[in-house]
């Protein structure tokens, strides 16, 4: 399907006037089946078929629509496991979504979970060269921006190193360069602003207010709550898979700050319980053993 | 505003799938649009191989080499069977033997090994298969460096009929290119596919007229009365193969054991051998696409 075609195709009313979007979501959904997604051996499959096994499902993102448009920064926040990374990993055309409809314009650039990806082989140096063959960029592109990539990283001597003698801080640096000096038009981060050292955090929030500033579309995952009301001009949080609320950064902080809080008291709650069943049950099984002997 | 690239719009609706013609045609642009991301790819796999054993890439002459003094010993000295200058008779079929075990091999981890560069960007994942299998041409063009020092020990069969080795080499690639890709998506879903795969491949060697000539297993008593089976091990691509490889590299031994020097390959065999290859890749393709989308969930 062509861009003009899905133009005409998409239903009216989420369309912000004016400006051009850079990512529309409608009703987006992912659906894992546990019975493929779980590591397997012939013999385990051939087992479940014997047994009957019942097929397992469950949506890690459900009736998600979203619109970001050029220029905007858009904090993604929520607990654990509640479906962050798997939204960005659809917005990065990693994984297709099971229902709904994702139109993105513009190249994407984000190395998801940074610096874990890379060649452990091969050199910080050729490690550029891959990641921007991988991003499909021409190799001309790649070796102009090669110099900014290794100044940013500043990685020194290393950069001609394998890099499993790198340590995480400094794959993290690699993969933060790379991700941000491509051009992209649309940038996904997922939790980068906590890597590195201090010095460096200063430098990539430097480097992803630029960017927004250069009118592109930013993504960001995060757990820093200060980051998302200082930067992010609007915010989601996603809990169960599904959009909680969306807005101004403050109001959506708020609300997951207090549903942080209430989660904490019921688990401190079903914690207690659980102590005092298994109080009860001891003693039971203390006066069983007496009943014996 | 800046201005927007308009050729990275990428649609996706769920509702809609492709059918088989549409992922072939998918397949094919992935590849062509990423011929240098498979050249990379495969030019660091053949430095990595190289780079990490103590002799380097001296193994890919000392292997084929080493192999063929093991079977020489079994068959022409244990066995006392001889087939004349039986080392290049050999040696003719260890050679894109050794060339297509490692590159299915190769090919059946190729997906499942790159799993995190899989859950972090979008590439088409068909590149992967394709640049291992191609790396693999590396090590038979190295192959052919002990051959040549081979033939320097029997110069009555140096002819110029081995320049044809590289036509050959197309098709068998072809060929091995269309069972990498199936074997690449099978092991995401089920992960000792790669223990069937070398236990299939032992098997299949020992079908396959490595060791033996063609009519040597005509003339076995048991094909002699089962005829329907002799037929359908004749449809072993690698009957064709080996009996091609064998033909420009040493010749060929015929029924009732006339010897001949290096000849013209069978031009049909090969040609039809050809044609099911790329009936086969284009089946594969389809296959590869069809699961692909499934394999950063799987992962």
């Amino acid at each position: 399907m062509s861009a003009a075609e899905a133009e005409a195709d998409w239903p009216e009313g989420i369309s912000l006037a004016g400006a051009e979007h850079a990512i529309r979501t409608r009703d987006v959904g992912v659906q894992y089946a546990l019975r493929f997604t779980r590591k397997k051996t012939i013999r385990q499959s051939f087992a479940d078929v014997v047994t009957r096994r019942r097929e397992e499902r469950f949506w890690a993102l459900r009736h998600v629509s979203l619109e970001i448009v050029h220029g905007e920064s858009l904090g993604v926040i929520g607990p654990n496991g509640a479906g962050k990374s798997t939204l960005l990993q659809v917005l990065a055309g990693i994984l297709h979504p099971s229902e709904g409809v994702v139109d993105v314009r513009g190249q994407i650039s984000g190395l998801l979970t940074l610096g874990a990806g890379f060649d452990q082989e091969l050199t910080g140096r050729e490690n550029i060269l891959l990641a921007g063959a991988f991003l499909g960029l021409d190799s001309v592109v790649v070796s102009e921006i090669l110099p900014s990539i290794i100044e940013f990283a500043d990685l020194g001597d290393f950069i001609d190193a394998p890099i499993k003698v790198y340590s995480s801080g400094m794959r993290a640096r690699l993969g933060f360069s790379i991700a941000t000096s491509v051009d992209p038009d649309i940038l996904l981060l997922d939790e980068v602003l906590a890597t590195g050292d201090a010095i460096f955090r200063e430098k990539s929030k430097a480097r992803v207010i630029e960017l927004v500033r250069a009118a592109k579309a930013v993504v960001l995952v995060t757990h820093d709550m200060n980051w998302v009301t200082e930067y992010c001009n609007r915010a989601i949080l996603i809990e169960h898979g599904r959009i909680e609320i969306e807005g101004e950064p403050e109001e959506v902080v708020e609300l997951h700050r207090q549903h942080t809080a209430e989660e904490k008291a019921r688990k401190l709650a079903a914690l207690r319980a659980s102590d005092h069943d298994a109080l009860v049950a001891r003693r039971r099984e203390r006066r069983a053993r007496k009943g014996r002997t | 505003m800046t201005a927007v690239n308009h050729t990275y719009a990428r649609v996706y609706d769920a509702s809609v799938s492709p059918g088989p013609i549409a992922l072939l045609r998918e397949g094919i642009d992935d590849v062509r649009s990423h011929i240098p991301l498979i050249r990379y790819l495969a030019q660091a796999e053949v430095k990595k191989k190289g780079a990490n054993t103590l002799l380097g890439n001296v193994w890919w002459v000392m292997d084929p080499l080493l192999q063929m003094a093991v079977y020489v010993m079994f068959i022409e000295i244990i066995r006392s069977r001889s087939t004349p200058d039986f080392p290049l008779f050999v040696l003719a079929a260890i050679l894109p033997w050794k060339w297509f075990t490692a590159s299915v091999q190769d090919s059946t981890s190729s997906v499942v090994t790159q799993e995190r560069l899989i859950r972090q960007i979008a590439f088409p994942k068909i590149v992967l298969p394709i640049a291992w299998v191609s790396s693999g041409v590396v090590d038979f063009a190295f192959g052919l460096i002990p051959l040549a020092v081979i033939m320097l020990f029997f110069p009555d069969r140096i002819t110029a009929y081995p320049v044809l080795i590289p036509v050959i080499a197309v098709v068998q690639y072809v060929f091995t290119l269309a069972l990498g890709l199936v074997v690449a998506a099978g092991n995401v879903f089920f992960r000792d596919l790669g223990n069937v795969v070398r236990h299939a491949l032992r098997l299949w060697w020992f079908l396959s007229p490595g060791l033996y000539s063609i009519s040597q297993f005509e003339d076995t008593p048991f094909f002699k009365e089962h005829h329907l089976l002799l037929e359908l091990a004749l449809l072993n691509p690698f009957v064709t193969l080996f009996n091609a490889y064998r033909s420009v590299i040493y010749g060929s031994v015929e029924a009732g054991g006339t010897n001949l020097p290096p000849h013209m390959p069978d031009w049909v065999a090969l040609g039809s051998l050809f044609v099911v290859s790329v009936v086969l890749i284009a089946v594969a393709t389809i296959v590869f696409k069809r699961l692909e989308p499934s394999f950063a969930k799987v992962l």
